[in-house]
C-alpha cells in the first residue's frame, strides 16, 4: 500500500503529512522548555540563598554553542544537497552534523564530570550569621593509621590501587566510628548493604557475634498449651538463633522471618477479635450504624477488656518474656573503626557518660565512641556571599562578621590558615579594584549615588581564578597590591586551559583544610543536592541532551540507512532529512537562550 | 521555501552567511558578559546585561527560526501552532510574576526579611498576624 502525502502537500493543510506531525510536536516542546524556563525564573527570583551568578566556566558552553550553530548549517546543507540529488554531499554534511552532536555531547560530559567531582560544603555552628560560609574544593584521599586520619596524595593513591592487596583509602569525607555493639531492627528487612559493608570492613580480625538468643513461642506447642510461656520459650522448639552465631545475612534474615511471622499471626488474632466484637455490636446491641461513638458506651469498654484479656495468651510477641524481641544486638569484639559514608548516617549521638550513638538509613544503631572525622579538602573558592546576606540582614556589618567566621579563625593542624591569607589578599584587591571603580565612575561623569561599585561576588567570594592567583603570589597582601600596579596579578583569562571544566586541583596547590565534622553543615558534589541551581542546571541541560542524542538516532538513520530510500524516492528521503533537520534546528534554538542564562547571567 | 535547484543554490550561500552570524553575535554576548568595556549598566551582571544577553538570544533564535527552519515560507496555521506554544510557555512566566503578586508574606520581624521562618507566624501585607 502507497502511504499518501510523504512527498506531495496535502490540499488542507498544504503540508505533507509528517511537516504537519514535527510542527505539532515542536510546539509541545516549546511549551515544554517554556516550562522549564519559568521554573529558572521561580527558583532564581525566590532563591533566599545567593544564587551561583556566572557559576559555570564559560568556555565549554561557548564552543558548544559554536559547535551546534556549525552543525545546524550542515544539517540545512545536507538537506540542500538531497534536493539537488548529491548523495555523496549529503553523506559528508550529514557526518559533519553527527561528529558535531557527538563533539557537543562529550563537552556536556567533561562539564558533567567536573561536577560531579567538585564538592561544597556549607559550614554550621550556633547559628549566628558568622557560620553562614562556604568553601569549595576537592576533596582529598586519606587512610586510617592507629585509627587517626591520615591523607594520602593522589599519587601514593594511584600506586595503592595497583596493588594485590591494597589498603583501605578513601575520600576524606567519612564518619569514622569505634564500634562495640550493633543493633539490628527487625521489623526493617533492609539490612544486606550495611551488613555486607560492615563484615568487609571487620574482615578475619573482628568477631560480631549475636548477644543473646533469639527465641520465638511456637505457635502449635502454645496452642496444646501443656507448658507455660516461660517454659515453652526455654524450649527446644522456640530457638530460632542461638546466642553467639556469627554475624551473617543469613541469620539476620531468619530472625527477621520469624519475628516478621509472629506478627503477622499475632495481627491476624487481634483483626479476628476486633471483627467478632464489631458483629457483637452490630448483632446484640442492635446498633446498625456504628460509629465512633460506640467505643464511648461502656459496654464497648467492658468487651475490650474481654477481648484483651483473651488475646495475651495467644500472642507470640511478648515484651514481658521477650518472645520475638523486635531488635537483636551484636557484640564487636575486639572494637571496629567504621568508616562509613555521612549520607549513610543520619543521626549521630555523643554521650560522655553512655558512648556515642550513631544510626544508620536502616534503623540500625551502632555504639562505641566517635573518632575526629574531619573533611579534608583543597579550596578552591570561598563564598562570604550568604554570611554577609544575613550580616546585613541582622543589622551588622558584614565585613566584621566575615572576620570572625570559623573559616578565617581556625587553625590548622600546621598552626596556619591559608584561608586566611587568601581572604587578606582578596580584600587588598578589593581595596584597590574599588577605588579603580570610583576612578572610573568619576572620568564617565557618574553621579553619586550611581557610581560604578564591587559587585557582590567581587566583595565577599574568591573564585577558583583569584585564589590562583594569590596562591603564585604566595599569599602576600603585599605582593598583590605590587602585581596590581605593575599589572601582572593574573587572573585566568575565558581562553585558560588549565581551568577548562572549573578549577584544576591537578595543575594548582590550593589551600589545604581540615574541616571538623560537628562544623560540615551540608556538603555536596554540584549536583541537585547542592542547591537549586544545579538542580534546574542538570533538568535542563540534562533534557537538552537526551534531545541531542535523539537527533543523532534520527539524523543518523538517515545516513546511515536512507540509501534505499533515496533511490526508490529521493524526493521522499529529502522531505525526511528536512523533518529531522527542524528537530535539529529546534535544539539549537534551546541552547540559543540556555547558554546566556546558564553560562552568563 | 526553495525548490529549484537554482533557488537552493542561492539559499546555500544564505545559510552560510546566516551561521557566520550567528556566531559573530555569540562573541557579541559573551563579550557583553565578560569585557569591561562593553559592559553596559552597572559593574558586573546587573539587569541592563540581562535584557541585551536576552535580546541577542532572542534575535539569534528568529534567525534559526525564520532561515534554517523555513518558517518565513510556512502556512499561517504554523505560525498560529507555533505561537501558541509560545504563549503557553510566556504564560508560565506570567504565572510566576502573577505569584510574585502574593499577600502573604514570610516573617514578621520589622525588617521583613522574606525567610521562611516555621517559629514565627506568617503575616499579611497590613501587617497584621493571620
Amino acid at each position: 500500500m502507497e502511504i499518501p502525502f510523504i512527498v506531495n502537500a496535502r490540499k488542507d493543510t498544504g503540508l505533507f503529512n509528517s511537516k504537519v506531525g514535527i510542527w505539532l510536536f515542536l510546539a509541545s516542546e516549546v511549551t515544554l522548555f517554556g516550562g522549564l524556563f519559568s521554573g529558572y525564573l521561580f527558583l532564581r527570583l525566590y532563591a533566599d540563598y545567593p544564587w551561583p551568578e556566572r557559576a559555570l566556566p564559560v568556555l565549554p558552553g561557548l564552543i558548544n554553542t559554536f559547535i551546534l550553530i556549525g552543525s545546524s548549517v550542515t544539517v540545512v546543507f545536507a538537506w540542500a544537497a538531497l534536493k539537488m540529488r548529491e548523495w555523496a554531499k549529503f553523506q559528508i554534511y550529514m557526518g559533519i552534523t553527527l561528529v558535531c552532536a557527538f563533539l557537543f555531547l562529550g563537552l556536556k560530559a567533561v562539564e558533567y564530570n567536573a561536577k560531579l567531582h567538585h564538592q561544597a560544603v556549607r559550614l554550621t555552628g550556633d547559628g549566628s550569621v558568622q557560620d553562614f560560609g562556604y568553601l569549595e574544593g576537592h576533596v582529598h584521599y586519606a587512610k586510617l593509621v592507629d585509627d587517626k586520619l591520615v591523607e594520602v596524595t593522589k599519587e601514593e593513591k594511584k600506586e595503592n590501587d595497583k596493588k594485590d592487596d591494597p589498603e583501605h583509602i578513601f575520600a576524606a569525607n567519612k564518619i569514622i566510628f569505634k564500634a562495640t555493639e550493633l543493633s539490628f531492627v527487625l521489623k526493617r528487612p533492609a539490612h544486606e548493604a550495611y551488613v555486607k559493608e560492615i563484615l568487609e570492613q571487620a574482615g578475619e580480625d573482628h568477631t560480631i557475634i549475636l548477644v543473646d538468643d533469639y527465641r520465638v513461642l511456637d505457635v502449635d506447642e502454645l496452642h496444646e498449651g501443656q507448658k507455660s510461656r516461660v517454659e515453652l520459650l526455654k524450649g527446644e522448639r522456640a530457638l530460632v538463633i542461638k546466642g553467639g552465631e556469627a554475624l551473617s545475612i543469613e541469620i539476620l534474615d531468619d530472625m527477621e522471618d520469624a519475628f516478621l511471622d509472629a506478627r503477622a499471626h499475632d495481627k491476624d488474632i487481634r483483626t479476628e477479635f476486633s471483627r467478632a466484637s464489631w458483629r457483637w455490636v452490630r448483632d446484640e446491641k442492635g446498633i446498625k450504624d456504628i460509629g465512633n461513638l460506640v467505643i464511648t458506651k461502656d459496654y464497648w469498654k467492658e468487651r475490650m477488656a474481654e477481648d484483651a484479656a483473651k488475646i495475651a495468651p495467644l500472642m507470640l510477641i511478648d515484651s514481658g518474656i521477650k518472645s520475638a524481641p523486635g531488635s537483636v544486638t551484636f557484640k564487636i569484639d575486639p572494637p571496629l573503626t567504621l568508616v562509613m559514608d555521612p549520607s549513610d548516617i543520619p543521626k549521630i549521638t555523643e554521650d560522655p557518660t553512655l558512648g556515642d550513638t550513631i544510626r544508620f538509613r536502616d534503623d540500625t544503631t551502632v555504639k562505641g565512641k566517635l573518632l575526629p572525622s574531619p573533611m579534608l579538602m583543597g579550596i578552591d573558592a570561598i563564598d562570604f556571599r550568604h554570611t554577609a546576606m544575613r550580616a546585613e540582614i541582622e543589622g551588622i556589618d558584614p565585613l566584621d562578621a566575615i572576620k570572625e567566621s570559623w573559616i578565617l579563625t581556625h587553625t590548622d593542624s600546621h598552626g596556619g590558615n591559608d584561608l586566611k591569607k587568601a581572604w587578606d589578599c582578596h580584600m587588598a584587591w578589593l581595596k584597590i579594584e574599588t577605588k579603580r571603580l570610583l576612578d572610573k565612575s568619576d572620568k564617565k561623569g557618574r553621579k553619586k549615588g550611581d557610581e560604578l561599585v564591587p559587585t557582590e561576588n567581587d566583595k565577599y567570594r574568591i573564585n577558583w581564578d583569584q585564589m590562583v592567583a594569590y596562591e603564585k603570589l604566595k599569599y602576600d597582601p603585599e605582593a598583590v597590591v605590587a602585581a596590581i600596579e605593575d599589572k601582572t596579578l593574573y587572573h585566568t583569562s575565558l581562553f585558560d586551559l588549565s581551568g577548562f571544566a572549573g578549577a584544576n586541583h591537578t595543575a594548582h596547590h590550593f589551600p589545604h583544610v581540615e574541616i571538623p565534622r560537628e562544623k560540615v553543615g551540608f556538603t555536596s558534589t554540584f549536583t541537585p543536592k547542592w542547591n537549586t541551581y544545579y538542580a534546574i542546571y542538570f533538568t535542563i541541560t540534562g533534557l537538552h541532551g537526551l534531545h541531542v542524542i535523539g537527533g543523532i538516532v534520527v539524523l543518523g538513520y538517515y545516513m546511515f540507512f536512507g540509501r534505499k530510500m533515496y533511490d526508490s524516492n529521493p524526493e521522499w528521503l529529502a522531505n525526511r532529512v528536512e523533518i529531522g533537520g527542524l528537530f535539529w534546528h529546534f535544539v539549537d534554538l534551546v541552547w540559543i537562550f540556555l547558554f546566556p542564562i546558564l553560562y552568563l547571567m | 521555501m526553495a525548490d529549484s535547484i537554482e533557488e537552493i543554490k542561492k539559499k546555500k550561500k544564505l545559510y552560510l552567511f546566516i551561521g557566520l552570524f550567528l556566531f559573530f553575535f555569540t562573541g557579541i554576548t559573551v563579550a557583553v558578559a565578560t569585557v569591561e568595556w562593553l559592559d553596559f549598566g552597572g559593574h558586573g551582571f546587573d539587569g541592563v546585561d540581562a535584557t541585551i544577553g536576552l535580546i541577542i538570544a532572542g534575535f539569534k533564535a528568529s534567525l534559526v527560526m525564520f532561515i534554517f527552519m523555513h518558517l518565513n515560507h510556512e502556512k499561517p496555521w504554523v505560525y498560529f501552532l507555533y505561537g501558541l506554544g509560545l504563549v503557553m510557555a510566556f504564560f508560565c512566566m506570567w504565572l510566576i510574576g502573577w505569584s510574585k503578586s502574593d499577600p502573604i508574606q514570610y516573617g514578621n520581624s520589622e525588617k521583613a526579611d522574606g525567610f521562611y521562618n516555621p517559629e514565627k507566624p506568617t503575616t499579611n501585607v497590613h501587617g497584621h498576624d493571620d
